[in-house]
């Protein structure tokens, strides 16, 4: 006799005697929180996106946003901060289309999908709004080497002592760090969806793609 | 949502609570774990039951909604398990016709399915409610060929881990 033919006999004898939970105790249950992972992605993607529109108000309030208004190139920066509000709008859209099409009644592949779908749309969403930022900050290091009249005047400075190459080797050193620290807050979030949150869901998923070459 | 259809909703849940335990029988390795998978499936099955509309049967819809949690929603906490401790308590049943060979190689059996993947397991669930394959590969989203060729490949598993 087969393994299963033989475990299946047992399911069916022994199937029925598992210890009952009475009305009142599912009645608590239906009130306990869930700790689904759809909840949690949830909770995690909110955070992302407010992170982000946090920081972009951060830093329009910052010292160095304030000198660029100073240089009255409203012309560049006005459409820039528009394309902002056009990623955030775009992807939370997007969040929250997918989102809305997981149903824990669909097959069971097509619900890991909806679930991966819901997540990449907030990858793309921090890759979007990193590159945005990298973008951003070059037209700023771009702009204030044209029109800042103090940058003007301390490259010029550099340029009598003979060192200039060096102020231009430290001005993009410290926009790589910037970047640097954003890619690695990207990473981190990364890190934090799809190493802990979904390993398990990716691993089965992948197990029934390959089942369905 | 009001507090008549939660009133149906915890009875019928309380009638066909077995299948849900069942599931919580081969994807978790004790007691703790087991109840924590149960409460999960059913707050799972009681968000999903406005939805409900009694076009299928309540054991039918609540067995899919069951196995995509146990597969895809369920988070697992860490925890120490003792897998032999539990099975021990769940087979201590139908002591006057205990047949203690038979008992252990039930044991190993039931041992053997808990080693096998998320997937695995939701066949071997199936298969062992008599599901037909249609189902089987209806309830997975995978094709009815590939769901045999799936289950002829776990029951070939079960026979390595067996018999190594």
């Amino acid at each position: 006799m087969e393994p299963l033919d033989k475990l299946k006999n047992d399911w069916k004898k022994n199937g029925g005697n598992y210890p009952k939970f009475s009305e009142q105790e599912i009645y608590a249950m239906l009130h306990k929180r869930s700790s689904s992972i759809v909840k949690w992605i949830l909770v995690i993607s909110m955070l992302e996106f407010v992170f982000w529109l946090v920081l972009s108000f951060v830093l329009r309030d910052s010292s160095q946003m304030q000198k660029v208004s100073n240089l009255h190139v409203s012309y560049i920066t006005l459409p820039l901060e528009i394309a902002n509000y056009v990623i955030i709008l775009f992807f939370v859209t997007i969040f929250y289309r997918n989102y809305k099409k997981i149903k824990v009644t669909d097959n069971a592949r097509k619900l890991m999908q909806n679930i991966l779908r819901t997540k990449k749309a907030v990858t793309h969403y921090i890759f979007a709004i990193i590159t945005y930022n990298f973008i951003g900050m070059m037209v700023v290091f771009i702009l204030f080497f044209m029109y800042d009249p103090e940058l003007i005047k301390m490259v010029h400075e550099f340029e009598e002592k003979g060192n200039v190459g060096w102020f231009y080797l430290l001005y993009i050193g410290l926009a790589l760090i910037a970047t640097a620290i954003i890619l690695l807050v990207y990473w981190f979030f990364y890190r934090l969806i799809y190493g802990l949150l979904l390993k398990r869901l990716k691993r089965n998923y992948d197990e029934l793609k390959k089942l369905d070459f | 949502m009001d507090s008549v259809m939660e009133k149906s909703f915890v009875q019928l849940l309380q009638e066909n609570q077995n299948l849900i335990h069942k599931i919580c029988r081969l994807y978790t390795n004790s007691e703790d774990a087991h109840k924590d998978l149960f409460q999960e499936i059913t707050i799972q099955l009681w968000k999903a039951y406005p939805k409900f509309r009694g076009e299928s049967k309540f054991t039918t819809w609540a067995y899919r909604v069951g196995l995509n949690t146990a597969i895809t929603l369920y988070r697992k906490k860490s925890r120490t398990v003792n897998t032999i401790e539990f099975d021990n308590t769940l087979h201590k049943i139908n002591q006057e016709e205990y047949d203690y060979e038979e008992e252990e190689h039930l044991k190993l059996l039931y041992q053997a399915v808990h080693q096998l993947n998320d997937i695995d397991k939701a066949l071997v669930f199936m298969y062992l409610e008599d599901k037909d394959y249609g189902e089987i590969a209806e309830t997975l989203g995978i094709s009815e060929v590939n769901a045999r060729v799936k289950m002829n490949r776990i029951k070939g598993k079960l026979k390595k881990i067996l018999n190594p």
